[in-house]
Parts: C-alpha cells; sequence; structure tokens
C-alpha cells in the first residue's frame, strides 16, 4: 500500500514540477511588470511541438533543446516587444491599462491556430528524451519512475533555487525588484528598466521551453493543451503568492499531488477537487502562502 | 418526312434530355468535426476521406450525376453543427446531408433534417439510438453507416467473460464516455456479472497512472477503454508492472495509436471492427487510400465507412433520378447490391432498419504484428 501511495505522489510531484515552472514563468512577469502572459501555457506548448519535430528530425536531444530555447527566447522577446511595450507608450508603467490581457491571449490564440496550420489538429506524442523505447523506467527505492520525470523534479528545484538566488542575491534580483516597485525610479538611479523588462519576458519564455521540452513526452500534446496549463500556472502562483519563488514551487508541488490523489480516490472528479482546494484556500489565505512575510513591493 | 422529323425530334429531345441527367447538379452537404477535441478530428477526418474517395471514384467511372460536396467543420460543438445544418438547408439548399462526429450533435440537428424531410446518413457518430430514435417517423429521413456502440460492447463482452476473470472498466467523463459506461454496466448485469473496478478521467488528462494502479489492484485482466486518449492508459503500465489486456472502442484501430504506444504494447488489444483487411477488396481499398492521402490516411476501419456511407448515397442519388430530397431517401432506403468494402451489407436497409451495420456485421478485431485482424 505504501508503495501505491509513493508511486502516486511521485507522478503528482512529476507533473506538480511542470506547474512549477510554468508558473514560474507568470510569476517572474508578474512580479516584473505586474503583467501575466495568458498564453504562457502556449508557450509550453509551442516549446513541447519544437523539440518533439527536432527529436524526431534526428537532432541530438541536447542540441535539439538548445535550439528550441533559442526559438521560445526570441517568442518571448517579441512578445515583450511587438504585443506589450506598444501598449505602454503612454508611460512606462502603463499600469492603468489591462489591454495587455487581450493581447497576450491574443498572441495564445495565434499561436495555437499556427501550431495546427504546422503540425494538424490531432494529437501527438513527443519520442522519450533519452531512450528508444515508452518503458525507460528507472526503480528508486521501489519506486518505477520515468526518466523525464526525474528531469522534470529536478530541474524544478534547480530552476527555484536560481530564482530565489537571483532574485534575493544578485543586483539583478534588486534591479527587477526596483523596477516592480517604481520604473521611473529604478530610472533615475540608473537601471535599465527596458532591458530589465525585456530580460523577464525572455526568461518566462525560457521556462515554458524547458516545461514543453520535458513534458512532451510526458502527455499527449495537440494545439490546445496550453490553456489547461496556464489555468493550473495560475492557480499554483495564487497558491504560492504572487511574489515569492518558493511559494510557486510549493503551490506546484501540493496541486500536482492533489491532483494525483483526487484521481486515485475519485477519478470521475480527479480535476475538480484540487481547483475546489485552491479556492477554499483562497478564501483564508487570499494573498497566497508567502506573499505577505515578504515585503510588498507592489 | 414527316415521320423523319418527328424521329428527329424525338431524338432530339432524347439527346436532350439525357443531358439534362447527364448535367444533373446535386448538392449534398457534409458536417463533420474536423477541428475541436483531438480525438473527434482523427475520426472527422478519416471518414471524410472515405467520403472524398467515393466521391472521386464515382466521377472517374462516369457517374451520371453531378455531386457537389458543401463540407462545414462543426468543431464538435451542437450549437454550430445546428446552424451549419440549417444553413444547408436554406441557403445551400442541399438535397442530402452526411456527418457528423458526435453523437450528441448528430441527435441535435436530425430532428431538423427530418422535419425538413432532407435525408441524413449519420455517421461517424456511434451511440446506440440515433435510427431508433426516428424509425417510427412516417418515413424517417435518419440514416446511419457507423459504428454502434451496443454491439461491438455486447460482442466485447461476451469474449471478456469467456476469456477472463475480472473485468475493470476506464472511461471518460464526457458524454461520450458516460454514455458508453452505462451500456457496460447494463449489459454486464444482463450476463450476471460485474465489473471488478470502474475508473474515470477528464478528457484533457495528462496521466492515467492513478487510475490503473486501481484497476491493477483491483485485479483487472481485461480492461475496457472508453476514454478519448486512447493512448494514454498505455504509458503509465511500463512503472507499475501491470499488463492487461485492453478492449474498447474501434478507435484504437487507429494507425495513430500503433504510432504512439509502439508495437509490442499494443499488441493483443481488442476492439469493435467493421472491417477486415484480410478480405482482398477490403485490402485493395487500403492500397487506394493509402496511395491517395498518404501519412495523412490512419484510420481504415473509419475511412471505409465513409467510403460506404458515400457510395450508397451517390448512387442512391442516381438511382432517384433527381434532386428530389424525398425521392433521395426512398433510393436510400431502397438501395440494392451495396458492394461495400466494410461488413455492410448488399441491401442494407429497409422500412424499419436504417443502419448500415447490424449485430452481426460487427466482429471483434485484435492487433497482431502491427495489423488489425479478426479475432478468432
Amino acid at each position: 500500500m505504501l508503495d501505491t501511495y509513493l508511486q502516486i505522489l511521485v507522478s503528482g510531484l512529476a507533473m506538480g514540477a511542470i506547474y512549477t515552472l510554468t508558473a514560474k514563468g507568470l510569476f517572474i512577469a508578474h512580479l516584473a511588470t505586474h503583467k501575466l502572459n495568458f498564453g504562457q501555457g502556449d508557450f509550453l506548448m509551442v516549446g513541447a511541438f519544437l523539440s518533439m519535430s527536432l527529436i524526431i528530425a534526428g537532432i541530438p536531444v541536447l542540441l535539439a533543446a538548445l535550439l528550441v530555447l533559442i526559438a521560445l527566447g526570441l517568442l518571448g522577446w517579441g512578445l515583450e516587444r511587438l504585443v506589450i511595450r506598444p501598449l505602454d507608450r503612454f508611460g512606462i508603467s502603463g499600469g492603468s491599462t489591462y489591454s495587455w490581457i487581450l493581447t497576450t491571449a491574443g498572441v495564445a490564440l495565434i499561436l495555437q491556430n499556427i501550431a495546427e496550420l504546422v503540425w494538424g489538429k490531432s494529437s501527438h506524442y513527443s519520442p522519450p528524451l533519452f531512450s528508444e523505447g515508452r518503458d525507460n523506467v528507472i526503480e528508486i527505492a521501489g519506486i518505477n519512475m520515468f526518466v523525464e520525470e526525474i528531469l522534470v523534479i529536478g530541474f524544478a528545484a534547480v530552476v527555484v533555487a536560481f530564482f530565489y538566488y537571483m532574485l534575493f542575491r544578485t543586483r539583478w534580483g534588486r534591479a527587477v525588484y526596483t523596477v516592480a516597485f517604481n520604473p521611473e525610479a529604478a530610472m533615475l538611479l540608473g537601471i535599465n528598466v527596458r532591458r530589465t523588462v525585456v530580460l523577464v519576458f525572455v526568461l518566462a519564455s525560457l521556462l515554458a521551453g524547458i516545461s514543453g521540452i520535458l513534458v512532451g513526452p510526458l502527455i499527449t500534446i495537440h494545439p490546445h493543451i496550453g490553456l489547461m496549463f496556464t489555468i493550473k500556472a495560475l492557480a499554483v502562483a495564487a497558491i504560492g503568492g504572487f511574489s515569492n519563488p518558493l511559494g510557486i514551487l510549493i503551490g506546484g508541488v501540493l496541486f500536482g499531488v492533489a491532483e494525483a490523489f483526487s484521481n486515485y480516490y475519485d477519478s470521475a472528479f480527479g480535476d475538480l477537487y484540487p481547483l475546489i482546494f485552491v479556492l477554499v484556500f483562497l478564501v483564508f489565505r487570499p494573498s497566497g502562502l508567502f506573499s505577505e512575510a515578504q515585503a510588498d513591493v507592489r | 418526312m414527316k415521320s423523319i422529323v418527328k424521329s428527329i425530334a424525338i431524338g432530339v429531345a432524347t439527346v436532350l434530355g439525357s443531358a439534362q441527367v447527364l448535367a444533373m447538379d446535386v448538392k449534398v452537404g457534409v458536417i463533420q468535426g474536423l477541428s475541436g477535441p483531438p480525438a473527434i478530428v482523427d475520426f472527422g477526418e478519416s471518414y471524410l476521406q472515405g467520403i472524398r474517395m467515393a466521391l472521386k471514384e464515382y466521377k472517374a467511372a462516369g457517374g451520371a450525376v453531378d455531386v457537389e460536396l458543401i463540407v462545414y467543420d462543426d468543431e464538435a460543438n451542437p450549437q454550430r453543427a445546428v446552424s451549419y445544418a440549417q444553413r444547408l438547408i436554406q441557403s445551400d439548399n442541399v438535397s442530402a446531408v452526411m456527418g457528423t462526429v458526435s453523437s450528441g450533435n448528430v441527435m441535435a440537428f436530425a430532428p431538423i433534417l427530418q422535419r425538413a424531410g432532407i435525408p441524413l446518413i449519420a455517421g461517424p457518430s456511434i451511440a446506440t439510438g440515433i435510427t431508433a430514435e426516428f424509425i417510427d417517423e412516417d418515413p424517417s429521413y435518419i440514416f446511419r453507416c457507423s459504428m454502434v456502440e451496443k454491439f461491438q460492447i455486447d460482442k466485447m463482452l461476451d469474449w471478456g467473460i469467456e476469456n477472463f476473470d475480472k473485468i475493470g472498466l476506464l472511461h471518460s467523463t464526457t458524454g461520450y464516455g458516460s454514455f458508453a459506461a452505462d451500456e457496460i454496466q447494463k449489459g454486464m448485469k444482463e450476463r450476471g456479472e460485474e465489473l471488478v473496478e470502474i475508473q474515470a478521467a477528464a478528457p484533457g488528462i495528462n496521466d492515467l497512472t492513478p487510475q490503473m494502479i486501481r484497476l491493477r489492484d483491483a485485479g483487472a485482466g481485461l480492461v475496457l477503454n472508453f476514454h478519448e486518449s486512447f493512448e494514454l492508459p498505455y504509458r503509465a503500465l511500463p512503472r507499475i508492472d501491470y499488463k492487461p489486456t485492453f478492449a474498447g472502442n474501434w478507435g484504437l484501430s487507429s494507425q495513430k495509436v500503433i504510432d504512439i504506444v509502439g508495437q509490442d504494447a499494443i499488441e493483443g488489444t481488442v476492439m469493435g471492427q467493421a472491417l477486415d483487411l484480410s478480405d482482398p477488396e477490403a485490402a485493395a481499398f487500403d492500397e487506394r487510400m493509402r496511395a491517395e492521402f498518404g501519412d495523412a490516411y490512419r484510420w481504415p476501419v473509419l475511412a471505409a465507412l465513409g467510403y460506404d456511407s458515400g457510395r450508397i448515397m451517390f448512387q442512391a442519388i442516381e438511382n432517384a433520378g433527381s434532386d428530389d430530397p424525398e425521392a433521395i431517401r426512398d433510393a436510400i432506403e431502397s438501395i440494392q447490391d451495396v458492394e461495400a468494402v466494410s461488413s455492410t451489407p448488399a441491401e442494407p436497409f429497409s422500412a424499419d432498419d436504417h443502419e448500415c451495420l447490424d449485430a452481426e456485421h460487427v466482429f471483434l478485431g485484435v492487433w497482431r504484428d502491427g495489423r488489425v485482424v479478426r479475432l478468432e
């Protein structure tokens, strides 16, 4: 019985790690600009499709991953340059409008349609990253795990540590917080606001790309998987609070594990319970797990 | 002299008359799920490929009617399906309609076509009651060329109970999956048996490990798979030391499933079938489809039923000799000598049977060495 629970825990952790990585992209963009990319999940979808095509074309996995990340980096840059920044021309903060909701969601729709044109409307499976067959299972303490699952869990942990370090221990982190607090003041302090914001969106996009590469072999991919990831990532970011990288990790893990166990106990409503859990949680902690413990920069 | 003029006049009139038949334009509307949920896309596209092939061959063989297909994508959305049905009747002036994947959509627009007196050959929708709903109308305009859920489930349960001690069920929470689950539970009860475990999953789910663990722990040797993600249940198996036999929807015979799951994992998987590729005519059809559509052709049984429904429709229009929907309906009902590639019989319809496939035409197929063959 314990084996069973551990097995479910692990599969929940793996999905939770993907939600964490996706939510991390939302978090970082929101931190610096108070804006969210409603196409974050669709960026993940593009990453998954690109990596699938490259690997099937026989390009070595690491090179394929690099190419996907370059493409996604450009996509993130393009998003900021063409979809976010033009809205700010009446002032850098541009916080008074919510047009970015429309434009980022629009980009999401465009990406879905492009994916339909290129890869067709049906579902696909990405080949495994590091093995020939689909039974690349590694046994750790009696628990069988797919290599990709181990990777995705490990990677999420590394990314969280990296963000923690970057945000709280480096000049760049301070720049992000300063820009978030007051862009004009940041500019007067000599911070390159534009560059900080662009970098934030590129980073967010890279995170989606990494998630896409890792999640591709674990799930069925099709042009419309993005929305579901965006919604779950929003839920995860809400649990964690939008201003702390550690909160996002805990939120993602909680959500993924809750989802796996609710599928085990009542599969007919497996998707429902985690979302109800988020709603109830937000009633008691409207600003998430950690945001109140940190200095509120907004 | 007079008689010569008369015979010339008659001759000219005959020629003109037959020219009119030759030039007869008939529009046939096709509503098909070509986007929306991925599973539906594959069903819709495959069926449509079959219809297109039938039309191409009909024209190449010098068919007397110039059939024009007007194709709409209902995106598996009932409102859209209904509005396209209305558009086909009111502005496109079609004489007959074919489609669609979602049984719910068919049930939404079939009453409209019945009222308007426009014949419908439904497919590849598979809910059991589609033609039965209208068969008592005088006359019914609703026909179907597709799998019938009850028939494939009955075959599967008879075989499953004979060969397995414990049978489990995995179904999706969509209308389709819940409907299949009800039908299966009813069927088990009728046979005095019970399922050892019933697991459900939302259509967009990413991981079925928890559900498969439950089925494993219940000791299910046969898992009936009625979830739209045909390949997902296989995915969880290598890590939970579980290797049940799967049986399920005819969708499991898609080339796509084997491409994704792999030949080893899919070997022995059983599904409802209506096409036997060991039959030379079916094999020849398979070849022709492959030549025509290449890699996009993935689902022989779906395409075969689309092809047969197309052939029945075009032949019926020719037999009717006009674009009058009522005449076409009568011609469909009384059609004979259908040389179907699926197991559709030569004389499929009668006044009280509007299904291409009856219980005796549905059989079980099984994946063996990378091909779906008849389960012996």
